[in-house]
């Protein structure tokens, strides 16, 4: 019986992963011609800017220069032709970087992952925790404590509240690298440089997950005491469980959907805010490159962010689908 | 010229207000310590490429000229100095140069320097990239032997003009053998650079720093002092003083933090602060009446523009004090050519009006003259400060402004391209020889639609033309001087471009950082001589 249900469900979450899939196609190609026509709206191109910088005078350059970066074609030829190249994986090339657009991308992307993936850890982690401890402590000092650290750190600024750190951890109290992902000329290799990078990762990660995890709180808190005034919670109250077994195993998993919801939707935001705080902690990140890129008018690279981003944020809405089969197996996502 | 590629910045080394701000100057103290890291920044971000043969702004140049050198240098006093080459020597007709090579150089892969590399490199990348405008009469360069070099040009060449082309900022002697056959601007060389410097590339972590290790096989013994030299990319520069509080960074070039923090951190007493080390890279703001509006036609409405402005006001307000009024179109650290003796606006609200009123402009019943579109081009947050100030200004003597903060790149286009503005704000940063660097800026042949940095105002008389005609082929320095004084004077009366003010870059170092902002362009210097004190 359970390994009939245990196959069912297995049917319908690849049932689930392949209309996610077939989904994905459109979006990505709506993100793709959005991106590109508001970026053929920025004023100024790229090609204006390296003429600047390497004082091309000749005309005859600059018509050469048009050709090679497919400047002369009209912008929906352009879109049809960056279409086709993304269709057999071409990002195109960065003249600033003067490398692949892949390249470029994938020389700065584990540096955003680890970043992303440390601060979302965090969030959930610290988020969740705080908003059961409001729940179950509520209107007690507890709940009041995790209420105030929430909205301070859901209205502090994250570049502000990174710029606070530095100033506070590694200039006066010399505790923390002020920036960098590692030691520059390394820690010595090994176990060492793995300890170095996480220490150098503890002050963006919080700049950028304390906002996330006092959303989760929140979230988490008045979840809770929703779902404790539920039926089924009252059923096993009346059938002798404990407060914990009945808070972890039957409230804390159903009052978990909302959280994941917000996980999976602020998968994007994420990406955005490792822009910020990538410059304010000098992240050698894709969010650094994306700044880079936008202010030069790199136009292959931005798209290609733009792209990546969305099949990130894409991924983690697929990842939440399924998270939520498993969470509740009531649940039949359309 | 040098493009504008920075944030922030300032310039020059006027002594005045330099000792309330607590600018010293920096000196070798004792003997030279050997070994160590030196972990330097700059006021701007990471390079495009590590090496850009046609210069590609301020942070190309900074790390490429740690790996390359280049034939001559100038000195703190303004006389050149040979570095690859040990001598160079004009023909009797100025036509052609012979340049002596020094022997005994050799690549960081261990290839030899010779001829062949300096014929290349001007040839292949002078004249095509890094020099283009300069080389217009260069006719050809030939290696009569393993360590001479002959150029020459179609027309007499000054012996100022070929040597301040040899210290040019990128007219470095980059390898045959690695550029020879490619594209030179693609070449992946550019990304880890082949040079003969004394430091020699190690390794770029993207976003980050690049690392550059001693060259063991420098041809000037003893140097570096140095094992290490690492350039650390901030962007932000409260980010920089941070890393500069905390030890992380010990020394940073070009502004590196914002005039607060310099005066915040200078007062520890563990860091000095310097002007020194940028009379030949002056960065001037200067404000660019589009000619192609009737209204500029008569030079009483652009004199009209100037005696409006406070220029003072400026260099206190918006630079901190970091800067000073400009007078001409040539820097006033320029001893080689500079004159005060210019006609000079001075701020007088009721004389503009005056020469407005004069000029045909009386005030409307709106109480407006005329309206103008005023450019404040976006690549230095300073800039749109201006901007705001010139608005007030202008519309306090009747005209209407309507203000523009372009990024970089629209600003470009607009600026240089489109020539959509009535009044720009821009930048310029030229080195002591005038042409083409300043003089492009006021000539027909300057006006180059689409090439940024020249003539964008379309002004041009057949007199400014005849003069720097003449001032590019005169041999005889006193006579060449005058010609330059008077294309001053020309130009400071016909004013189609305001040089408001002249800036101060400012240097930040740890007092541990020994020998350093000894290089008149120390930005582009190789920085071979810098020491640590223990």
């Amino acid at each position: 019986m359970s390994a009939a249900r245990g196959s069912s469900r297995g049917r319908a979450a690849a049932r689930l992963l392949r209309r996610r899939l077939i989904q994905a196609v459109p979006l990505l190609l709506g993100v793709v011609v959005i991106n590109f026509v508001l970026i053929q709206l920025a004023p100024g191109s790229f090609l204006d800017l390296m003429t600047a910088e390497n004082q091309v005078s000749d005309p005859a350059t600059i018509e050469l220069l048009r050709k090679t970066y497919g400047l002369e074609d009209p912008v929906w030829m352009q879109l049809l032709k960056y279409i086709w190249a993304l269709l057999h994986l071409n990002f195109g090339f960065s003249y600033r970087q003067n490398m692949p657009v892949m390249q470029a991308i994938w020389i700065n992307l584990p540096a955003t992952l680890l970043l992303m993936v440390s601060s979302i850890v965090l969030a959930f982690a610290v988020g969740v925790a705080a908003g059961v401890v409001a729940s179950v402590k509520v209107r007690t000092f507890w709940d009041t404590l995790v209420s105030i650290a929430a909205m301070f750190f859901f209205a502090a600024p994250s570049f502000w509240l990174g710029i606070m750190m530095i100033v506070l951890f590694a200039v006066k109290l010399g505790w923390m690298p002020v920036g960098g992902m590692e030691t520059i000329g390394g820690a010595g290799g090994g176990i060492a440089s793995v300890l170095d990078i996480l220490h150098h990762l503890i002050m963006p990660t919080l700049a950028l997950g304390l906002f996330y995890a006092a959303t989760y709180a929140r979230v988490m808190r008045s979840s809770m005491l929703e779902v404790a005034q539920a039926d089924f919670v009252r059923t096993a109250r009346a059938k002798g469980l404990s407060r914990t077994k009945v808070t972890l195993s039957h409230v804390l998993r159903n009052a978990l959907l909302p959280v994941v919801t917000i996980l999976g939707v602020q998968m994007g935001t994420v990406l955005a805010g490792s822009v910020v705080i990538e410059s304010v902690f000098s992240w050698p990140g894709v969010g650094s490159l994306l700044f880079d890129s936008v202010s030069s008018r790199n136009y292959p690279v931005v798209l290609g962010i733009m792209v990546l981003g969305s099949l990130v944020v894409i991924a983690a809405n697929i990842a939440v689908d399924l998270v939520y089969m498993w969470l509740d197996p009531r649940i039949e996502i359309r | 010229m040098t493009k504008v590629t920075r944030r922030t910045f300032g310039a020059g080394a006027v002594a005045t207000g330099l000792v309330g701000i607590g600018l010293q100057p920096s000196m070798a103290q004792g003997t030279p310590k050997r070994g160590g890291t030196l972990v330097a920044t700059w006021g701007g971000g990471e390079p495009q490429a590590c090496y850009v043969p046609a210069g590609g702004g301020s942070s190309p140049t900074f790390s490429s000229s740690k790996i390359f050198e280049r034939l001559a240098r100038r000195d703190m006093d303004g006389s050149f100095k040979g570095v690859l080459a040990e001598s160079w020597t004009p023909a009797a007709d100025f036509k052609s140069y012979t340049v002596k090579i020094r022997k005994g150089v050799k690549f960081h892969d261990g290839k030899d320097m010779t001829a062949d590399d300096v014929v290349y490199s001007i040839s292949e990348i002078w004249k095509k990239y890094a020099a283009a405008s300069a080389l217009s009469d260069f006719a050809s360069a030939e290696a009569p032997d393993a360590e001479t070099v002959l150029v020459k040009f179609n027309n007499p060449t000054p012996e100022f003009f070929f040597a301040s082309l040899l210290c040019g900022n990128v007219s470095y002697i980059v390898p045959k053998h690695v550029y020879a056959g490619s594209d030179p601007v693609t070449n992946p060389a550019n990304n880890a650079p082949i040079g003969t410097g004394p430091w020699k590339f190690k390794e770029w972590v993207r976003g980050s720093n690049i690392e550059f290790a001693k060259n063991e096989t420098y041809w000037q013994t003893g140097l570096p002092y140095m094992d290490r030299l690492i350039i650390r990319y901030v962007r932000d520069p409260s980010g920089r003083a941070a890393a500069m509080e905390s030890g992380e960074i010990q020394i940073g070039v070009f502004n590196p933090v914002s005039p607060p923090d310099i005066k915040r951190l200078t007062a520890t007493g563990k860091f000095v602060a310097t002007s020194k080390g940028y009379e030949e890279s002056v960065w001037s703001t200067t404000l660019e009446c589009n000619m192609r509006n009737p209204v500029f036609a008569k030079a009483e409405v652009r004199q009209a523009m100037f005696f409006a402005v406070d220029r003072n006001l400026i260099a206190k307000t918006v630079f901190y004090g970091y800067a000073r009024p400009g007078t001409s179109p040539i820097y006033s650290p320029n001893t080689a050519f500079f004159t005060k003796d210019t006609f000079s606006t001075q701020f007088d609200p009721k004389k503009a009006a005056a020469l407005l009123d004069a000029a045909g402009f009386p005030k409307k019943a709106d109480g407006k003259r005329f309206s103008l579109n005023l450019l404040a081009a976006g690549w230095f947050p300073e800039n749109g400060k201006i901007g705001s100030y010139i608005k007030q200004a202008l519309e306090d003597v009747g005209i209407a402004v309507n203000l523009t903060v372009p990024d970089r790149p629209s600003s470009l286009k607009l600026i240089y391209t489109d020539y959509a503005y009535d009044l720009a704000i821009s930048n310029t940063s030229n080195p002591s020889e005038p042409v083409p660097s300043t003089t492009q800026y006021y000539t027909s042949d300057g006006i180059r639609k689409g090439v940024p940095f020249c003539n964008a105002t379309g002004f041009h008389t057949d007199e400014v033309d005849a003069l720097v005609a003449k001032i590019k082929v005169e041999t005889d320095p006193a006579k060449r001087k005058d010609m330059v004084v008077e294309f001053q004077k020309i130009i400071c009366i016909a004013e189609p471009i305001l040089p408001l003010v002249e800036l101060e870059s400012i240097t930040l170092a740890s007092t541990k950082v020994q020998n350093h902002s000894n290089d008149p362009n120390y930005l582009a210097a190789s920085w071979g001589d810098i020491w640590l004190a223990s």
